[in-house]
């Protein structure tokens, strides 16, 4: 049920034409010109104007291994819309919605820049925009107009992929699945590409290739994410968490020691206020 | 998630993916996992006076109608939970990315948010607070007579005394329900010490004004040992937690932010102010200085708390696997 992606880091060959293709469909302003010297990544996370990331892993080849093992692997990384989001949970204005695609989606109009959502991704996903992000590059172009006049006024609210849901609203592939030159980022009913990347990691294994499936099943409190990866190294070399948490699990815990703490110190203080001397 | 056999070194070592060199971090180039809040100064600031707001409440509920009751004391904290009811969350407004936009956290109530759930507690704090500081104005002869005896000041009080709780907590409750590693490892501990340091705030500010008032010794010694049992619950808390935290919590308690905290919060905060009223002289003058110490010293705990929040966000090795 619903629409998600299912990234393929196998397929990817590291071009950055889903980045390319999301900032240019969704008008986000460019990500200035940082070089970071971390292989080919200079955006280096995902970010509140940043949808895709591609992040580019290089291990070099152990001393007793042959130069052709070393690994460069590249994996496009994108919001995961969690079946459990964190986000849409922490939200208090009720800007972050689950949409008919199934997709989390934040509401620009009704989103106020509380910020609580950005500590709540376990994923690192969601951040505030900068109303600097849209000043900084007025010299932008976009199909020969001003990138500022589309996007006056956007700063101050929390930005993420939206899974192009105005794309899909009209039965468009989102930008970065219908830019993607190998088919590393697939688009399409999330039931049907988990059977597709379980086939697709059964034929990896036949070939040889040690790969698995990242976020497909229902094993950590996020649940079975809607964006998920077929990946070859452990999560970390990805900037992946290994084991996700829905931070609002803990809640229970801290209202109880809230009411346990101000307990105690309430009876305490009835002693010491109304005791007669 | 079902990641190959994890490797608890965090360094690259044999998992069945190759047997990787030593000098490869097993993390991205070290690069954040997390995203960290934006939260600057007014969420700290939010912080210190909802604690003691909170604990106002508290101390309306304690102050209440009772034979040894002081009227002094009762009027001081009545009013300072009503002033303290608009300000905190004022304060707070400033620190939205669209602060006109405020309104659109009325448009919903959300259990599941800890953030919608303080917002509402804090609606709510207000009307207590409102007609219990008019009934005392009222009896203080500032508005119309009538209004005492309209106001059920029990219960108002004592609706005051659980909203107080709840607001005193619940922004330990709310850091803790975030992804950032050190909030999330201390979800016992945080509510708890929020909830004494607000308390023992309370306690310190209603104090102060009681003895610039040249009020009751008695009220005096009776929020001076309140405040004394609450900092030292607030001590022994802190304390289990840096043992809980481990190496999570060394942004908290090492460096030059734990010198802070120890410095600050824990030695001029707490034992000091302990110590001062402990002593068998020293009058008025000795009852503002120790107030002030214990407020400088819950504010440091709240700087701290946020800011090593922060930092923890940038470790990826503490946010990769992530506290139950």
């Amino acid at each position: 049920m619903g629409n998600g992606f299912f990234t393929d880091t196998t397929l990817c060959i590291g071009c950055k034409a889903c980045e390319v293709a999301c900032k240019q469909w969704n008008q986000l302003p460019a990500d200035g010109y940082e070089f970071s010297g971390n292989s080919y990544d200079n955006t280096m996370a995902p970010g509140a104007t940043t949808w895709r990331h591609v992040a580019f892993v290089e291990q070099p080849a152990p001393a007793d291994k042959p130069p052709t093992d070393t690994k460069w692997l590249m994996m496009s990384d994108v919001c995961k819309h969690c079946t459990n989001a964190g986000c849409l949970e922490a939200c208090p204005t009720g800007a972050i919605i689950r949409n008919e695609f199934d997709d989390v989606f934040i509401q620009p109009d009704v989103c106020n820049g509380c910020g609580y959502c950005v500590p709540s991704c376990p994923f690192g996903v969601v951040d505030i925009i900068a109303h600097a992000d849209y000043d900084a590059h007025r010299d932008f172009q976009l199909d020969g107009r001003s990138n500022d006049d589309a996007t006056q006024g956007t700063g101050g609210i929390a930005g993420k992929c939206t899974l192009c849901y105005d794309r899909q609203k009209v039965g468009l592939v989102p930008a970065c699945a219908k830019a993607c030159p190998t088919e590393s980022i697939q688009f399409g009913d999330v039931d049907e590409l988990r059977e597709r990347a379980k086939k697709r990691v059964e034929t990896l294994q036949a070939r040889g290739v040690e790969s698995y499936l990242y976020g497909a099943d229902d094993a950590t409190s996020v649940g079975k994410l809607n964006a998920f990866f077929l990946l070859t190294e452990k999560p970390e070399a990805y900037n992946l968490p290994e084991r996700p948490v829905l931070p609002s699990t803990r809640q229970a815990a801290g209202y109880a020691a809230v009411a346990i703490t101000a307990g105690a110190l309430a009876l305490a203080g009835l002693a010491i206020f109304r005791r007669a001397e | 998630m079902n990641p190959p056999s994890p490797d608890a070194s965090g360094r690259g070592a044999s998992d069945g993916f190759g047997d990787l060199p030593a000098h490869v971090p097993a993390t991205y180039y070290e690069r954040p996992l997390l995203k960290k809040p934006h939260w600057e100064g007014e969420v700290i600031v939010y912080l210190f006076l909802g604690g003691i707001m909170g604990g106002s409440g508290i101390l309306a509920l304690l102050c209440d109608d009772h034979p040894d009751h002081d009227e002094d004391l009762a009027r001081i904290v009545r009013y300072s939970a009503f002033v303290l009811a608009p300000a905190s969350p004022g304060v707070l407004l400033l620190h939205l990315g669209r602060p006109e936009r405020f309104l659109h956290m009325l448009r919903i109530f959300k259990w599941r948010s800890v953030m919608s759930m303080g917002v509402w507690g804090l609606i709510a704090f207000s009307v207590p607070a409102t007609l219990g500081a008019g009934a005392q104005a009222a009896r203080d002869g500032i508005l119309w007579s009538w209004l005492d005896a309209l106001v059920p000041r029990r219960v108002t009080d004592v609706v005051l005394g659980f909203l107080g709780a709840f607001i005193v907590g619940y922004t330990g409750v709310l850091l803790s329900a975030t992804a950032i590693p050190l909030w999330a490892i201390g979800k016992r501990h945080i509510p708890a010490f929020c909830v004494c340091s607000g308390l023992a705030g309370a306690c310190a500010l209603n104090a102060a004004i009681l003895a610039i008032g040249g009020g009751n010794e008695r009220s005096l010694r009776k929020l001076e040992r309140l405040e004394m049992l609450a900092s030292a619950a607030e001590l022994a808390l802190l304390e289990a937690f840096r043992r809980h935290a481990g190496s999570t919590g060394d942004p908290m308690f090492t460096g030059k932010r734990g010198n802070k905290l120890r410095t600050v919060t824990q030695a001029l905060g707490i034992v000091a102010p302990a110590l001062l009223t402990l002593l068998p002289f020293g009058g008025r003058a000795k009852t503002l200085l120790a107030s002030a110490l214990t407020l400088a010293g819950g504010y440091v705990l709240r700087e701290t708390l946020i800011e090593a929040g922060k930092a923890s966000a940038d470790d990826p090795r503490a946010a990769s696997r992530q506290p139950e």
